[in-house]
């Protein structure tokens, strides 16, 4: 892969005494009916870290990224990218944050080199620039071969290599990626090794969600392992629990399933 | 850039991408548009060939026409966010709630006024109606009714893209608030086609006015809280 360019988000650096974290949750809780996906978490993620984010399936780790994402609210407890919450404040964090999910997010009648425009513009990508970095980041995933045929005809690793390059176009602070080596071949996932090493060398903070642990081991400064909803671990640099309480008042878990 | 200008770059791009996304898949849109034809067709039939009723009922049955038609188009452009995750990643964009409601509604009124520009002549050939005369009160009668209609159905689409019922539903939660346009837009057609006799075609064309802006504004304020899961 030629050396892209990372467009890195400017952040809000705190004060000295107390830089902000890129990541704070604290009782960070979500209910789906009376299921609790994620029940109580507190953590905190220092700027500029790629953290893996492991544990079994239904641990709560899509909620936890989806959260991050301002995709769903938090039922309990709150998260801050940046210092900006999302609960409130998530048109701010929307500006600073990119979310690779399970589902590509791509429009099947659209081309490659379309649906990148249409991003382009969501992503207020200056107009000027937008046809040369639709043009490398489709280069950097192996796609400009296929830049104008219809992602209807793409298989499930191009589709994923092409919402990968929707995330090369635009400024971000914070990453947040949901099994990025799933559907993908080994080049595939080299690509996505080689673009988390970028991510990291220029400092924006990456939370990875996934199951290829040995993969991402030499990726990452940190892991958190959650489980059941809960956190269950945490190891590494970068990535702490956050000892904060949550406010006096707040709505208790207790009694809820987890 | 002003905030402005980039909100209406966006809904521009919103507006491109599901024409561009209709027109390729053309046997959506034929289909429908033969749908709307058929329609008319079977009214037709089910009127007799009484040419003074046919005549009489034309206005009715042509904006019923368009309003069942109407139904699967701007359903449908809310459909094309459900391809893998789409809906999701356009509100993850971090974009004006109001560009995208606005973008989306420009799609439904291109859609509406596709729909009006063929059914129009349609029912002037199966119903022997003259539109030369009345052309342009009746433009203007399309053009309200279809914003009106878009701006309704861009809503609703929005509220009932994730239920699994969505075709029944659209109808069911859309019918009822678009029945004070259908009254307007008939009447308005009706005074234009028999040269408004009684000068009551400017309060019709008020009325639709009226009503367009209240619901573009009621739309682009509540849109945003349909993208929230």
């Amino acid at each position: 892969m030629p050396q892209t360019t990372i467009y890195v988000a400017p952040r809000s650096p705190g004060s000295p005494d107390n830089p902000l974290s890129a990541v704070t949750t604290l009782e960070l809780a979500r209910l789906f009916g009376r299921s609790a996906a994620l029940a109580g978490v507190s953590l905190r993620i220092e700027p500029g870290k790629t953290i893996a984010l492991v544990g079994p399936n239904g641990a709560g780790k899509t909620t936890l990224l989806r959260i991050l994402a301002t995709a769903i609210r938090p039922s309990f407890g709150s998260a801050q990218v940046d210092g900006l919450d999302v609960a409130k404040d998530p048109e701010r964090v929307r500006t600073r944050v990119a979310y690779l999910s399970h589902a590509t997010g791509l429009y099947d009648d659209l081309t490659a080199l379309e649906n990148l425009r249409f991003a382009a513009t969501m992503l207020d990508v200056p107009a000027a620039e937008i046809e040369t970095r639709i043009g490398t980041a489709l280069a950097d995933v192996g796609l400009a071969a296929v830049a104008e045929a219809r992602v209807v005809t793409f298989s499930a690793g191009m589709r994923k290599r092409l919402a990968l390059g929707r995330l090369l176009l635009s400024p971000h602070s914070l990453l947040l990626l949901d099994e990025p080596h799933a559907a993908l071949d080994e080049a595939g996932m080299a690509l996505v090794d080689e673009l988390l090493g970028r991510w990291r060398e220029v400092g924006i903070t990456v939370l990875v969600a996934s199951h290829a642990v040995e993969r991402l081991a030499p990726l990452v400064d940190g892991s958190v392992r959650l489980d059941g909803g809960l956190l269950a671990e945490i190891s590494g640099t970068g990535v702490s629990h956050n000892p904060g309480r949550a406010h006096i008042g707040a709505p208790s878990m207790a009694g809820f399933d987890s | 850039m002003s905030e402005l200008a980039r909100n209406a770059g966006i809904a521009l791009a919103i507006a491109r991408k599901d024409a561009l996304a209709e027109l390729r898949g053309k046997h959506a849109t034929t289909s429908t548009l033969f749908f709307a034809a058929i329609v008319l067709l079977l009214f037709g039939f089910a009127l007799g060939p009484d040419s003074r009723k046919l005549t009489e009922a034309a206005p009715g049955l042509l904006w019923l026409a368009i309003v069942f038609a109407g139904l699967l188009a701007v359903g449908r452009l809310h459909l094309v966010e459900t391809d893998d995750g789409a809906l999701e990643q356009l509100a993850l964009y971090p974009v004006d709630r109001r560009a995208i409601y606005a973008g989306k509604a420009l799609s439904g009124l291109a859609a509406m006024l596709v729909l009006g520009g063929v059914l129009l002549p349609v029912v002037a050939i199966l119903y022997g109606i003259d539109l030369a005369a009345a052309w342009l009160p009746l433009i203007v009668t399309l053009l309200l009714g279809a914003i009106g209609f878009a701006a309704v159905g861009t809503f609703y689409a929005g509220v009932t893209v994730r239920m699994r019922a969505r075709e029944v539903m659209l109808p069911l939660l859309m019918l009822p608030v678009i029945a004070p346009l259908l009254l307007a837009a008939v009447k308005a057609t009706t005074a234009a086609l028999g040269g408004d006799p009684f000068g009551e075609l400017t309060s019709w064309l008020q009325l639709l006015a009226g009503y367009d802006i209240v619901m573009l504004i009621a739309g682009a304020a509540t849109y945003g809280f349909l993208l929230e899961e």
